[in-house]
């Protein structure tokens, strides 16, 4: 009685100090030098090595190969008979936002920034870790044409919030339209109500951020040329955000459905001088795949949902696969909890329909979103120099029968199906958080598909 | 569990919808989305060839023939069966044929655009207790959600009302494909959900609630029901007792008691003469619903209980069979990730009859895969695709019928490039009834449309 009474005041004395609270937590692990042996290697990006060895140094591939040379004392993970690819990323997700996901106040909210919003401990990342996701793109929702700043994160379930970080990881801003925009302010007769009004939203917050830039680079060249008596423009966070966007400093993921609206997204973009990254969703990408292929922008869709709504119906399962013969870059992606944890069935999907090879079906969970995302120089593939995110699966993992056995991130194992309760190294069985059920997205009205 | 959040979607999405019909896009509707005039009589018979059959009753034969004529399987056996003259052979060397499998929990022909209020017929909200509905009124033939089910070889299925209710109504047993509805229809008021999950409840505000708002107020109202419609069965038993009687006027039995379609959709029920499906995912409530179904001695097939766990000894003891429901299900906070799928596995262990279900209508096509994921956490492969078609169809009591390839079924059988289960199979041809089924939906259309 007296111990726990003890203990319980040190926690809470703990909570007091910012700097044990982290201590809390597991330590940060140290990386160690790790081979792993003898598995069926899929690179993504150099084909299939069969009874290959990968050796990790630093957190980082050191070498992959069917032999590799390592320090005798490195850590030797046996992977005989298993498949090796690399951890799986997700270019859209709205988990472990704690319901947070649309500031639906306003239908532009550049400012947003969904870090502020992540829970570390939500179990939804420990479920998709256990499923052989190591980074996601966490995303606002699409209630707002211009939602929040995303952010990135790698699934090291068990860490410090600031460990999950993905590190410099270039910054990505959600934009979205057609009906749930319309839905969300059409029914407080607001605009944008309709398409149109969708757009000009768009386009009056783009052409107001361009203004404030202009003042901005005028105030800088003064300052620049010596001008004591330069008068600095009032600082706006939402349109700071918005001049960010047009300098190519963060690049545009647009949630859209329509053949039409993913031709007026391009159009936009061009309008104004901004990159669009990758459409989201993009249902119709295969009426106009040659387009977007043309402007090089990406494409992060689903394997097969369709008819949930009108801008839906005229979904088909060979999207996918279309559009990547056009060219066009394409992911297969989650925005959902539950989907996050068998990403590799939903692209094992795109063989059946459509018929991608093995190699592409894998890209589509792995290099392809790392590209959408802008770290595919870092992850995505196991190639030498990149980050040793890596998941060792029972079976070949796009059959339905694969199951995640370990999962490595820089280096270290976050997941291991034998490791105690959860199969987490790292957690401490502290209480997780999360709500129940998939809808992060669905329950606080603003339904993000 | 998937139906509510389905129909919680539909309603926060719907209010704008409403103005907008379901924009007739580029592609036509195809005349194979519909029903399809079909003469079994005349199609001649047909044996596919070659293939590695999996017969489900009696073990895989490689290099198998199958023989259909007159809709049925006539044979069925090694490369050395007969095949009857003028027969068109298909070659199916290197394919794996199976029997159509059965999906046990769709909402396919209720729906066709979830967001699309108009489109949907998917449950009556306006009081709990609605066993006079009935799905086969409201089944939807042409939909377009089915030559995209059927593509994917599922072939039969559960339609079954939204579980927004305790008692929502009479569910329906379809074939994927027909003449027109009737044809499709081969059981109407097959069963009856009876739903207690806690979704049910109503109005669960102090400010502004209306009975029942508790699971207490749930099982009173259900008991209060079944208690009604037993005194309505007496009455109409005395009546039919007195009138009946020849021994004394007929006037003695007076005028009959008055018809009430609510009760009287529940005496099949109380008689035993058709199973409930008992919907329950946690343990309190699987077993509150329990007591209720033997305090009225109602024949029961359990469905979902995905959180029945801890109770798995005394669910075996019941020898009741189960619908699993869906292995998607997300586990409770603090579970270990696999605990849902690792469920089915668990449950076959113990003995219990096993079937899966979708609980999906646009997806419904993903059925065997969530078998295969169950089979990747513990459940043999023989028990998962017995839990695809032999088992429902022992179930849902079709099993005469449907569910195996044996002589004297009903032809639905599926042809596909591989392991039905996986999800990289692509399935090439579907008989139903029979029928050679064209490999054509809306999908297929758009995307020929769109590759020329």
């Amino acid at each position: 009685m007296r111990t726990r009474y003890l203990s319980s005041c040190v926690t809470a004395l703990a909570a007091l100090l910012p700097l044990s609270l982290s201590a809390q937590m597991s330590p940060k692990p140290v990386p160690q030098d790790t081979v792993i042996k003898g598995g069926t290697i899929l690179t993504v990006t150099h084909g299939t090595i069969q009874n290959g060895s990968i050796y990790i140094h630093d957190g980082k591939i050191a070498e992959v190969g069917q032999t590799v040379h390592a320090p005798a004392n490195a850590i030797v993970i046996d992977a005989t008979g298993k498949y090796v690819m690399p951890g799986i990323i997700d270019a859209h997700s709205h988990s472990a936002l704690d319901g947070d996901v649309n500031e639906a106040t306003s239908p532009v909210t550049p400012h947003m920034k969904m870090v502020d919003a992540f829970d570390y401990t939500d179990k939804a990342l420990y479920q998709s870790l256990a499923g052989g996701v190591t980074t996601s793109l966490l995303l606002h929702g699409s209630a707002n044409m211009i939602g929040g700043e995303a952010v990135v994160i790698k699934h090291k379930f068990g860490l410090d919030r600031d460990d999950l970080l993905f590190p410099n990881a270039p910054r990505s801003i959600k934009f979205a339209s057609g009906e749930n925009p319309k839905r969300v302010y059409g029914s407080r007769n607001q605009l944008p109500s309709t398409r149109m009004g969708n757009f000009e939203v768009q386009r009056a917050a783009l052409q107001e951020a361009k203004e404030y830039m202009r003042d901005w680079d005028a105030y800088d060249a003064k300052v620049k040329a010596g001008d004591k008596t330069a008068k600095a423009p009032k600082k706006d966070l939402k349109l700071d955000e918005l001049a960010d966007v047009l300098r190519g400093k963060v690049m545009v993921q647009i949630h859209c459905y329509r053949a039409d609206e993913l031709l007026t997204e391009i159009q936009i973009a061009n309008e104004f001088g901004y990159k669009l990254r990758a459409l989201h969703h993009g249902l119709e990408a295969y009426k106009v795949a040659d387009k977007i292929a043309a402007a090089h922008v990406g494409l992060a869709t689903f394997a097969d949902w369709w008819g949930y709504k009108v801008e839906a119906w005229d979904a088909i399962p060979y999207n996918a696969v279309m559009a990547m013969r056009k060219g066009v870059i394409v992911a297969i992606k989650s925005d959902s909890n539950d989907f996050a944890r068998r990403l590799n069935q939903e692209a094992g999907k795109t063989v059946r329909y459509g018929g991608a090879t093995e190699d592409e079906a894998l890209r589509m969970i792995t290099l392809n979103p790392a590209w959408i995302i802008g770290v595919d120089d870092r992850v995505g593939s196991i190639d030498v120099g990149k980050d040793a995110d890596i998941g060792i699966w029972n079976a070949d993992p796009l059959s339905t029968y694969a199951r995640v056995e370990k999962v490595l991130i820089d280096g270290s194992v976050f997941f291991d199906v034998n490791a105690g309760k959860y199969g987490l190294p790292f957690w401490k069985d502290a209480p997780m958080t999360g709500r129940d059920g998939f809808g992060n997205d669905d329950s606080d009205g603003g339904v993000d598909y | 569990m998937k139906n509510f959040i389905r129909i919680f979607i539909a309603l926060t999405l719907s209010a704008t919808m409403f103005a907008q019909a379901p924009a007739k896009k580029s592609a036509p509707r195809s005349s194979s989305a519909k029903p399809v005039a079909s003469s079994t009589a005349t199609m001649g018979p047909v044996a596919l060839k070659g293939g590695k059959l999996l017969t489900i009753s009696h073990g895989v034969i490689e290099n198998g023939v199958v023989v259909i004529e007159n809709g049925k399987i006539s044979a069925v056996g090694g490369a050395g069966t007969a095949i009857p003259a003028g027969a068109r052979v298909i070659d199916c060397a290197g394919m794996t044929i199976y029997p159509g499998l059965i999906d046990s929990s769709t909402q396919l022909g209720l729906t066709e655009i979830s967001a699309v209020d108009m489109s949907n017929d998917l449950v009556e909200t306006s009081d709990e207790i609605m066993p006079h509905m009935h799905v086969s009124d409201a089944f939807h033939a042409e939909s377009d959600l089915i030559p995209v089910t059927r593509m994917n070889g599922i072939t039969n299925a559960i339609v079954s009302p939204a579980s927004r209710d305790t008692l929502p109504g009479q569910m329906a047993f379809i074939q994927l494909d027909g003449k027109d509805r009737d044809d499709m229809l081969l059981v109407r008021d097959i069963s009856m959900p009876l739903n207690f999950t806690g979704s049910q409840r109503r109005n669960q505000s102090f400010a502004n609630s209306r009975y029942p708002s508790t699971r207490m107020g749930m099982a009173t109202q259900l008991r209060q029901t079944f208690i009604d419609a037993q005194e309505y069965m007496q009455k109409w038993d005395d009546y039919n007792k007195k009138s009946s009687d020849t021994s004394k006027d007929k006037k003695d039995a007076g005028s009959p008691p008055k018809r009430d379609l609510k009760l009287e959709a529940l005496v099949p029920y109380l008689q035993g003469k058709k199973p409930v499906v008992l919907t329950a995912d946690e343990p309190k409530d699987i077993k509150t619903a329990m007591s209720l179904a033997k305090e009225f001695n109602l024949k029961v097939i359990l469905e979902s209980l995905t959180r029945g766990q801890i109770m798995v000894d005394e669910i075996a003891a019941s020898h009741l069979p189960v619908i699993v429901g869906s292995i998607y299900e997300a586990p409770d906070t603090n579970e270990r990730y696999d605990v849902e799928y690792s469920w089915p596995a668990e449950l076959a262990k113990h003995g219990v009859k096993i079937a899966f279900a979708s609980y999906d209508s646009h997806n419904a096509r993903n059925l065997p895969y969530a078998a295969g994921y169950a089979v990747a956490y513990g459940l043999p492969y023989e028990e998962a695709l017995k839990a695809l078609t032999l088992n429902p169809a022992e179930i849902w009591g079709v099993s005469d019928k449907l569910g195996s390839l044996d002589v004297g079924k009903t032809a639905n059988v599926v042809v596909a490039n591989g392991d039905p289960l996986d999800v990289r199979t692509d399935v090439k041809r579907v008989f139903i009834g029979g029928r050679d089924i064209p490999m054509v939906s809306r999908q297929t259309e758009l995307r020929d449309e769109y590759s020329k």
